[in-house]
């Protein structure tokens, strides 16, 4: 079960997606969730849908693997769509009234518009971790971020430790599923009864973990101060972020689509 | 020339009652004197609590001794000014090699020392690139480190230390946790940064047969070194290693069984080789 979550994985390629500059990467997606959210016509989702298309296409990630990012967050989606295509009321007259369900045609579209968005959504957040190492994903999240260091804020450690969780995630999950098979093997029921019954099985499995947790991050602390570790000061970095033409043109790209979206918007 | 050059070594742990006020201490070195040459590769042997990993991590200033100095070319490790150039000089290699990756893809991993000491890029391409082949492993460089089996990993972690060029390799115990294929291509990749590199290297261990492939062999008991010799003189000691809980490589044990049927063998023997040449010598004789 812990094995299907898909957030963080890497797919090593040499792609132009996997090539363009990070930052660019980051600043490109949150473009485009904006431009989910303005778009509220046909024409408009489509062309958002049609750009997260084209870039997998591009990308050499196998199409596959979209479906498997929306697996997860399947009851999500239908949940959303579920509630607007109740809760939204039309102008119109209601398509079905039984009972205290009605249903407007301005529900079905919104439920459509709504699924439609979070697929592109989560996609395209997906295309992102999929194409991007973890570490330069944090290294970028780190140069954007490195104007708050003015405010204080300490960019290079959440950088960092966002690092090591990406690092300690499997290795995380293996422990959880060896500690699980250890306590099933005393006796302890983790799949079976209620829902409080199932939760309070679990704390025999998340107190070791924790220990160990503890312990492994006092080990990893200890081995980053033997290989020099001392924050982020004059600290260097194997792989320079550097913006190509390429990601300036995807850029104005994106501002054009972005901006055609709003004139569609305001004109129609 | 020294590498490392411990002098009256004293440390001890703290014991603390359930408030948190000390009452006490655990004396865990007692008066160690130790000199290490550079390019030696030096064995420290010992069974659990007899200090021999408390002593390595004096060896780079993780630990500093409540009395007595220890000097790395020279420089005193209790000295903070220095001390990356210390830690630069002396590598650390630990025993889980999970708990030592601090990122996700193996180059990238080699590169966080390099990062660290701020170099510019070419370099760290150039060392990360210069380690990965010191330890056979340039060609996963891309790989996932969970991927990885433990010895593959444990190689990566050498790798991690190798990048800062280090001129001594501290290892503590880190076959512990390996299987025996594992355990086999650490110990050729430490021999193999011995003899080419010319790295000192100090292994921290428990196995015999590991400790007997060392130049010099350091056994520690209960906080104090007792025995500092060449392999083959430590191990044909056996009774005093079983004092001390430690056990013979299985060759220098058969000589030693057979010794005391009064069969005249001698106990220098540490391979197979040696054994069985021994063994010919004796029975053409009779």
């Amino acid at each position: 079960m812990l094995k299907d979550i898909t957030i963080g994985q890497y797919f090593p390629g040499d792609s132009i997606i996997h090539r363009m500059d990070s930052r660019f990467k980051i600043v490109l997606d949150i473009l485009y969730v904006v431009m989910l959210f303005i778009a509220d016509n046909f024409i408009s989702l489509a062309i958002a849908g049609l750009f997260i298309i084209m870039a997998y296409g591009v990308s050499g990630i196998k199409p596959i693997m979209m479906v498997k990012s929306l697996k997860p967050l399947l009851p999500l989606i239908l949940f959303t769509a579920v509630l607007n295509l109740f809760f939204v009321k039309g102008t119109d007259e209601p398509l079905v009234q039984w009972w205290i369900i009605t249903i407007y045609w301005e529900g079905i579209s919104t439920a459509i518009y709504m699924i439609v968005r979070i697929i592109c959504l989560i996609i395209g957040m997906s295309l992102l971790t999929y194409t991007t190492s973890p570490i330069v994903l944090t290294d970028a999240i780190e140069r954007l971020l490195s104007p708050l260091k003015k405010i204080k804020l300490p960019v290079h450690e959440l950088a960092m430790m966002m690092t090591i969780a990406l690092r300690f995630i499997p290795t995380l999950i293996e422990e959880t599923d060896k500690i699980m098979a250890a306590q099933k093997a005393r006796g302890a029921e983790l799949d079976t009864g209620g829902l409080m019954k199932r939760a309070k099985a679990l704390v025999p499995v998340l107190i070791p973990l924790f220990v160990s947790a503890f312990k492994r991050a006092n080990e990893l602390a200890m081995a980053m101060e033997c290989r020099c570790y001392r924050g982020g000061d004059g600290r260097t970095k194997l792989r320079q972020l550097k913006a190509a033409p390429f990601d300036y043109m995807i850029f104005f790209l994106m501002l054009t689509v972005l901006g055609f979206i709003i004139v569609d918007n305001m004109v129609f | 020339m020294n590498i490392i050059e411990v002098k009256n070594l004293d440390f001890e742990y703290p014991i603390t009652d359930d408030e948190g006020n000390v009452i006490g201490g655990n004396k865990v070195l007692k008066d160690i004197n130790l000199v290490i040459p550079k390019g030696q590769f030096v064995a420290v042997l010992g069974h659990n609590g007899s200090g021999k990993s408390t002593l390595a991590k004096h060896f780079n200033g993780i630990l500093v001794g409540n009395s007595g100095k220890v000097y790395v070319n020279g420089i005193d490790t209790a000295d903070d000014d220095k001390i990356y150039d210390i830690r630069q000089t002396v590598g650390m290699v630990f025993q889980n090699p999970d708990n030592q990756l601090v990122a996700t893809i193996v180059e990238e991993d080699v590169a966080f020392a390099p990062e660290n000491l701020g170099l510019p890029p070419e370099q760290i391409r150039e060392r990360v690139d210069e380690a990965l082949n010191a330890v056979d492993m340039y060609k996963y460089r891309l790989h996932s480190a969970h991927q990885l089996s433990g010895g593959q990993k444990q190689r990566i972690a050498i790798a991690g230390v190798i990048a800062m060029r280090p001129e001594c390799i501290v290892l503590d115990e880190p076959t512990a946790m390996l299987d025996p294929k594992g355990r086999k291509s650490v110990m050729k990749t430490i021999k193999r940064l011995n003899s080419e590199f010319g790295i000192t290297i100090v292994l921290i261990t428990h196995y015999m047969e590991e400790a007997a492939q060392a130049e010099r062999v350091v056994v520690m008991d209960n906080g104090s070194i007792i025995m500092d010799d060449v392999p083959k003189k430590i191990f044909s000691q056996v009774d005093r290693l079983n004092e001390v809980g430690l056990d013979v490589p299985q060759v220098t044990q058969l000589a030693y069984e057979l010794k005391k049927e009064g069969i005249d063998i001698s106990l220098e023997v540490l391979t197979e080789e040696e054994c069985a040449e021994e063994l010919m010598k004796i029975m053409n004789k009779t």
